[in-house]
């Protein structure tokens, strides 16, 4: 067991290691990324700087351009940490050059979508656009008998009268694609609930497994009978509850009670074990773990299954580290 | 786990002589097995890396419209033992909430005030949706982005917009559809951005469309000469019928034209339905299309897009090519065999 025990930690310590390491390098900056951004902004505010423009605004962009001359020949040294204090000092100054240049407008601050008059409905549209497209792929997963025909037709009219500048007939349009949407999302939420109640089900009743093994290793580690009894209790009134909304208060008490008797260590374990099963489920249906990899893998989670069951809790959280490590490298 | 070693055996082992032996075949063993499990647990406690700990921030795309409100999209591991999962939000002016958990399924959620309580029922993993218009203020011409983030992140900025202003270092920038999109990280970020008015853009290794641009100049004139030539040859030669002209322009049309979709779901029948669609799409698109795009379109993850572009790509369907550090997923000219 101990070799074992050690090989594992091995594995572990390497692969941390080098995720680690890898994490360190996609996490630095590509410094020509600064110098687009910093030259994108100078050619902006250049254009926009004009003979009405203050003495006080015109010096300041001449530094700001001073601090991107600076930048390109830290870049050509090889000088990253001065390139990028550069950067910093250039947008730093270019964002007053901006404040500088729209000083005579309202400098009221406001936020933004709140008192901004925006005459132009287009994020309005494309908003709900993104929004009827998530309804969409819900409504297609629950076989739902929506039709999104009228409020395509709608897009398309709110789309046009926007390229045509009639604003307040897009308005009008926006108003009732968000009408419809209403609706729809409400006859989509029916569909949900009817399924969530069986969701909610096949949930308790692996909760209620969970609260079996917990029971059984109370039982065996002598605990008081006073505790049981309030655990079986639980356990009782859970298996007998079939709204979700019932569901979620018995499940919140029996926590309040784990929590009370200090029951809630394995908890943590437990929990790891279905989302690394979870995880077993979604890789199992891609091809970015072999099958060979992906048996070996099943079979380590039900000799962690095993060892739970059986209370050896550190030899199970050694054993699922090491499983959840190498999984976390298939995922996204 | 225990470095201690303990006498084995000590009654038969102290002998006449009065020596203590002790076995040795474990020694060497022990001695370094149990420094290195003492290392390697400190080291484990030090690094675990957040993403296996429940309630991670996996993923944070946020996407900045142009009235200033924000659409946020994340996906969140959660604990699968608890019932519900309490979600932190951004802000209180809150829209088009949208929580979907494992496979898929709509999860019934209440929102007070900037916490959204969402029932998950055993999800490990659920993706959240919404809008939100607190997180960017305007003063003047002058749009702040002011965003605390709990974990990496990237933002797409508006269209025309031009960040004037940034508070930390992106770690990557790429322009999507002509917006910029920007990873950060971790932590507080300000950024502030104006809407620009077109420029001639002079940074010519920025643009590809300065080469689009360039290619197409190029090739009208040499397309002129070309054209001028066989004028003044068809002129000479009068016998060459046209019809033969219009063939030969047909053929080099089709030539660069890809298979349309019926034949390659002919050739694939193995082809998934969902793949079929993103084949459609492709090809309405002209053949070619940004996995963005892809992704946008079909509202996937990018990992599901990913093996879908991969398996397009073993089906000998697709090829992926880099545009602007972005890949572009082109429609074969003819079919291979799988790889």
């Amino acid at each position: 067991m101990k070799k074992i025990t050690s090989f594992v930690l091995l594995i572990l310590i390497s692969s941390m290691i080098l995720g680690g390491m890898t994490n360190t390098v996609q996490a630095q900056t590509d410094p020509s990324i600064l110098l687009k951004i910093v030259k994108h902004a100078q050619k902006q505010l250049e254009n926009q700087i004009n003979q009405d423009s203050s003495d006080k605004t015109k010096q300041l962009f001449k530094d700001g351009a001073q601090q991107i001359k600076a930048l390109e020949e830290s870049l050509r040294n090889n000088e990253i940490d001065l390139a990028k204090q550069h950067f910093l000092s250039a947008m730093r100054i270019f964002k007053e050059v901006s404040q500088q240049l729209s000083i005579n407008q309202s400098s009221q601050v406001e936020m933004a979508t709140l008192k901004a008059t925006v005459e132009d409905p287009s994020a309005d549209l494309l908003r709900m656009q993104n929004y009827v497209d998530n309804l969409k792929t819900i409504a297609k997963k629950y076989n739902t008998s929506v039709d999104f025909s009228e409020l395509d037709d709608l897009f398309v009219t709110a789309k046009k009268q926007i390229i045509d500048r009639q604003f307040d007939d897009a308005l009008q349009t926006i108003s009732k694609i968000k009408q419809i949407t209403v609706n729809f999302n409400n006859e989509i939420r029916e569909y949900a609930s009817q399924q969530e109640q069986s969701r909610a089900k096949e949930y308790a009743q692996k909760y209620l497994e969970q609260l079996d093994r917990l029971i059984e290793n109370a039982k065996n580690k002598g605990l008081s009978t006073d505790i049981i009894q309030k655990l079986e209790t639980a356990r009782e009134d859970l298996s007998s509850a079939t709204n979700p909304h019932e569901i979620i208060k018995q499940i919140r008490e029996i926590i309040s009670i784990k929590e009370q008797f200090e029951l809630t260590k394995n908890d943590r374990l437990e929990s790891r074990v279905m989302q690394i099963e979870k995880i077993l489920f979604k890789l199992s249906n891609s091809d970015k773990l072999s099958q060979t990899d992906l048996e070996d893998a099943k079979k380590t989670l039900q000799t962690i299954k095993r060892h739970l069951s059986q209370g050896e809790f550190e030899t199970a959280n050694e054993l699922l580290r090491s499983l959840a490590t190498l999984l976390e490298q298939f995922r996204d | 786990m225990n470095p201690e070693l303990v006498p084995v055996h000590r009654e038969e082992s102290i002998r006449e002589d009065g020596m203590l032996f002790v076995r040795t075949d474990g020694i060497l063993e022990t001695m370094v097995k149990a420094p290195l499990i003492l290392a390697g647990l400190i080291i484990v406690a030090v690094v675990m890396p957040l993403q296996t700990s429940f309630s991670s921030t996996r993923t944070l795309e946020l996407v900045i419209y142009s009235d200033g409100s924000t659409h946020v999209s994340t996906q969140i591991d959660v604990d699968p033992l608890e019932p519900d999962f309490e979600l932190d939000l951004f802000g209180k002016s809150i829209d088009n909430f949208v929580a979907v958990g494992d496979a898929g399924f709509l999860l019934s959620e209440e929102i007070i005030e900037d916490k959204a309580i969402i029932d998950t029922f055993g999800s490990s993993s659920i993706i959240i949706d919404y809008d939100i218009h607190d997180l960017v203020s305007k003063e003047g011409r002058v749009w702040t982005f002011s965003f605390d983030s709990p974990s990496d992140y990237t933002v797409l900025m508006p269209k025309n917009s031009v960040i004037v202003g940034i508070s930390g270092l992106p770690n990557n920038m790429e322009i999507v559809d002509e917006q910029t999109k920007l990873n950060l990280t971790t932590g507080l970020s300000e950024i502030n951005y104006i809407f620009g008015t077109p420029i001639n853009p002079t940074i010519s290794d920025e643009s590809p469309f300065n080469y689009v641009n360039a290619a197409v100049i190029v090739g009208a004139i040499i397309a002129a000469v070309i054209g001028g030539i066989l004028m003044l040859k068809r002129k000479q030669q009068k016998s060459l019928p046209s019809i033969i002209q219009t063939e030969s322009i047909s053929e080099k049309q089709i030539e660069t034209k890809s298979i349309d979709t019926e034949t390659i779901f002919n050739f694939r029948p193995e082809m998934r339905e969902d793949d079929k669609e993103i084949v459609k799409f492709i090809s309405n698109n002209g053949g070619q299309a940004l996995e963005s795009e892809l992704r946008k379109k079909f509202l996937q993850p990018r990992t599901t897009m990913w093996r879908a572009v991969k398996r397009l790509e073993r089906l000998g369907v697709i090829e992926i090519a880099k545009k602007d550090l972005q890949n572009l997923v082109k429609l074969k000219k003819d079919l291979e065999e799988e790889k």
